[in-house]
């Protein structure tokens, strides 16, 4: 008898203690996002902001008391499979928002089924600008972020020639207009731009072509393998030595891909650098350490995608429903404290102003040179 | 302008040497099994993260050199006799059958050594000065080794007894099985030794490249295109088409952009697809 009432006296304990959160419906969000197919390096960064931003809103007691939980889906680095994916999450599994994608044309075929669902895509990767929607939020930087300073730096410090080179697609075609205004402003010239397809793997001529060209900065918007192999067969030419090198879109993902010695003193504007001796980063990539081991690299991926869900947590923390419209309302001329300082989301352009920093690589790490301060977006809506 | 021709052209002998080295084992599968390795891309792959694994563990890259291209070939050794040899005359069957080999050898890579790029060194960091120009040694490197491997195999299937026995089979294998050739044991011994080709190539081009996971593709289909143009089926073929896709590519590249390059070799490959359909080599041969 007394061991019975004692286990029925333990059991409704547990079940109180374990259903203290689980009493209410968790607070879903679909991430849409390359596991696969050739950009699984920054869907895992993605990832690991999204991660730990879950954990720390959930350590706290979630969103009103609910509990954040995140679906994860494989967009195979497709756009058309994040589409399916995009569907599955919004209408199957009535998320409220979806984080990601990392490609552009991922998100421009994913923006449809967004409004259409009338349920927010929280886009955290930087991009050509441009994609505006009451149910788009960017949270990345958009060319004016990335160059404004960047460009009448390496002008002032490095010489006033310069050569653009990169993939042909529409984020470095932007860059590069974007560019070329800044360099015209900083007393430069172009003095050449070049596009290639995807897939090259030999850069000899063009190499040849930036050494003729007489060419002080190289603004060079290659992404990822082929951007690798552009710098290694560079430096073998030695091309490095007389030109510096402006690595638009460069983050700690690159880091360790050139080997020692290699690469060095190639510079970009990112909104977030691991080394960075702040306060707020040093305790930024100390928690992620502790989440997911000491070895973790984590790069600006890492924490726009975590500002993104800490961004939607304020958002709902005093709204009275939690649902999609109330998200999107929330966003909306939102201030939240990020582990680089103060982000503001544009009411009307829905893109962020935030810390911009300039870095260059140097050894194996990125070094910030200059904290530029808080630099508003040029969204490009119209 | 004498100097600037001179090194258009050595960056054009560069690339066009790199082509053939890759395209080499592809086409002695297909020239001599008929068998439409879409696997290649990820034999390369492996040989370049062989030489990886061999400067990771100390080891220097004349070891991986040799160690590269035989652990590949056992590889290839290995996938001819569980996969590859169910599909003989199968041709539509061999592509599906092997594009799933490259999609499983691929992950495979992925799981083990993560999606990042690697970095491999060259055995030399030297650079030569050519006509006022800098040039990288190791680039003569790999134009010797492309080199020695075109003439082995010329040698080897043509004036030895083994590639008779080879080119035999290819013929008629029922005849040639009645002269007491070992027909299965040279489809094993041909498969590894194109994987092998594959894996020599991997090593040899992996400090001039990204060494990831993704890393195969990028030299598959120029190594198509080359077979394609030059003529399928015989080794003289692909030295043709090399030198038409790379020579192109490089000398557009040069004077007008990567971009340019890629219309003209594509276009230019239609072109000779439409009207020579058995490839440069082929339709001159059948004409003699």
């Amino acid at each position: 008898m007394r061991s019975g009432l004692m286990l029925a006296a333990g059991l409704a304990f547990g079940l109180l203690g374990g259903t203290a959160f689980a009493q209410e419906a968790p607070v879903k969000l679909g991430a849409v996002l390359p596991f696969s197919g050739g950009l699984e390096l920054f869907g895992g960064q993605a990832r690991l902001g999204i991660d730990l931003a879950v954990k720390e809103i959930n350590d706290a007691g979630g969103i009103q008391g609910r509990p954040v939980e995140v679906i994860y889906e494989d967009n195979q680095t497709d756009p058309r499979t994040s589409v399916e994916r995009a569907t599955k999450l919004t209408r199957g599994d009535g998320v409220i928002a979806v984080l990601g994608p990392i490609t552009s044309n991922a998100r421009d075929a994913m923006l449809p089924t967004m409004e259409r669902a009338k349920v927010p895509l929280l886009y955290a990767t930087n991009y050509e600008g441009g994609a505006c929607s009451r149910y788009v939020f960017a949270f990345n930087s958009v060319p004016n972020q990335e160059l404004a300073e960047l460009v009448p730096y390496l002008a002032e410090n490095r010489g006033k020639k310069f050569f653009m080179f990169g993939a042909d697609y529409v984020w470095p075609q932007k860059m590069f207009e974007t560019a070329a205004g800044l360099v015209a402003e900083a007393g430069g010239e172009v003095v050449g731009t070049e596009f290639t397809p995807w897939g090259v793997t030999e850069f000899a001529p063009v190499v040849r072509r930036i050494e003729e060209s007489g060419a002080d900065v190289l603004l060079f918007a290659l992404p990822g393998a082929d951007g690798i192999t552009f710098i290694r067969q560079a430096e073998d030419f030695g091309l490095l030595e007389d030109v510096t090198v402006g690595f638009l879109g460069f983050s700690e993902d690159y880091l360790g891909a050139f080997g020692e010695g290699k690469a060095q003193d190639m510079w970009v504007t990112v909104p977030f650098a691991a080394a960075d001796p702040s306060e707020g980063v040093q305790y930024f990539t100390g928690r992620l350490a502790e989440m997911a081991g000491p070895d973790v690299v984590a790069s600006h991926y890492t924490m726009t995608h975590y500002n993104a869900v800490i961004a939607v947590a304020e958002a709902l923390e005093g709204s009275e429903t939690i649902d999609a419209e109330a998200l999107v309302d929330g966003l909306e001329g939102l201030e939240i404290e990020t582990p680089t300082g103060l982000l503001s989301i544009g009411a009307e352009d829905h893109h962020v102003t935030m810390e911009m920093f300039l870095a260059h690589t140097v050894g194996d790490g990125l070094e910030v040179v200059d904290r530029l301060g808080r630099l508003a977006p040029e969204a490009g809506c119209n | 302008m004498g100097a600037d021709l001179v090194l258009a052209l050595l960056d054009a002998a560069n690339f066009v040497l790199a082509i053939i080295l890759v395209a080499m084992g592809l086409m002695v599968v297909f020239g001599m099994m008929r068998i439409i390795n879409m696997a290649h891309g990820e034999l390369f792959l492996l040989g370049a993260y062989a030489l990886l694994v061999v400067q990771g563990l100390g080891g220097s890259f004349w070891l991986a050199l040799v160690l590269g291209p035989l652990a590949v070939g056992l590889v290839g050794w290995l996938l001819e006799v569980l996969v590859i040899r169910h599909l003989y005359g199968r041709v539509l069957d061999s592509i599906l059958a092997t594009w799933g080999l490259s999609l499983l050898i691929r992950q495979a890579v992925i799981l083990w050594f993560g999606p990042q790029s690697k970095v491999v060194a060259a055995p030399f960091d030297l650079r030569l000065d050519i006509m006022g120009q800098p040039f990288p040694a190791y680039r003569l490197f790999i134009m010797a080794v492309s080199l020695i491997v075109i003439l082995f195999c010329f040698w080897l299937f043509h004036r030895t007894r083994l590639g008779l026995a080879a080119r035999a089979t290819i013929a008629d294998r029922a005849t040639a099985e009645a002269m007491g050739i070992d027909s299965r044991g040279l489809d094993r011994l041909t498969f590894a030794f194109g994987a092998g080709l594959a894996g020599l190539a991997g090593v040899v081009m992996a400090p001039l490249l990204s060494v990831d996971p993704q890393m195969g593709l990028g030299f598959l289909i120029p190594a198509f295109l080359a077979i394609l143009t030059g003529g399928a089926g015989e080794l003289m073929g692909v030295v043709t088409g090399g030198v038409v896709v790379g020579g192109s590519q490089s000398l557009v590249a040069r004077v007008a952009s990567p971009a340019v390059a890629e219309l003209v070799v594509l276009g230019l490959a239609i072109l000779v697809i439409r009207l020579l359909p058995n490839g440069l080599v082929g339709h001159f041969r059948q004409r003699r």
